[in-house]
């Protein structure tokens, strides 16, 4: 109707949230053990249905991955919850 | 039989005594042992007051309750809550005059004891005149609401 107040805009507004309470314990990351014919693509692919997620995976795993195409059966894996 | 007499005093003297001597047992009985303490449960997690205000303090409450504010105010809504929860989202949905929503944000918290919780909401160009309204809820369930205007 031609009367109508136009609604006001709040697309802008900034917000924001504290506590005092602590925040839940975040869950302990997800270990993999690799085994023989595994890339770090296909396990990205198991827990994250996206391959090309295998990044995570290689810089979670930094200390014990040199080369993100040479991971050894017997590897534990560190997997960072998805995103 | 003068001694036949006083062998019966005696005698009576010394049982009544005795007799005192078992009642006075009978009165003061050892004392019992302390019953174990009972563990303790934490109270069960609920929200208390919400207060709003234009400036919070170190502890997460406005430091005056007010529901006047002006266009260019930071606007806090503190939450008080008791008791202990592993995990417990706090969402506070501000809205405006008809139920236009202004914004929604969402805390998290695993509360041990009592806690504030703060939401604050600003507008960099200033709220537009009229009434609002916050609404909380504890993982979803309502647990208070405050009106404040802003003028």
């Amino acid at each position: 109707m031609a009367g109508d107040k136009p609604k006001p805009d709040f697309s802008n507004v900034r917000s924001g949230s504290s506590s005092t309470a602590p925040s839940p314990a975040a869950p302990p990351p997800e270990r993999y053990t690799v085994v023989a014919g595994d890339s770090l693509s296909k396990i990205a692919k198991k827990y994250y249905g996206d391959a090309s997620q295998w990044k995570r995976i290689f810089e979670a795993n930094r200390d014990q991955i040199k080369n993100p195409d040479l991971i050894q059966p017997g590897w534990k894996l560190v997997i960072p919850p998805k995103a | 039989m003068q001694a036949l007499r006083l062998f019966t005093l005696v005698t009576a003297a010394c049982l009544g005594l005795l007799g005192c001597g078992r009642s006075e047992q009978a009165k003061a009985p050892a004392p019992a042992p302390p019953p174990a303490a009972a563990p303790v449960a934490p109270a069960p997690f609920r929200v208390g007051a919400v207060e709003l205000g234009n400036a919070i303090g170190a502890d997460k409450r406005v430091s005056v309750p007010s529901s006047a504010f002006a266009p260019t105010d930071t606007i806090y809504a503190s939450v008080a809550t008791e008791g202990a929860s592993p995990s417990v989202t706090l969402t506070a949905r501000w809205t405006y005059e008809d139920g236009q929503l202004v914004d929604e944000s969402s805390e998290t918290i695993a509360p041990t004891g009592p806690a504030v919780t703060e939401f604050h909401v600003a507008k960099p160009d200033g709220w537009p005149t009229g009434r609002y309204k916050v609404e909380i809820t504890a993982s979803g369930q309502p647990a208070g609401e405050r009106e404040f205007e802003v003028r």
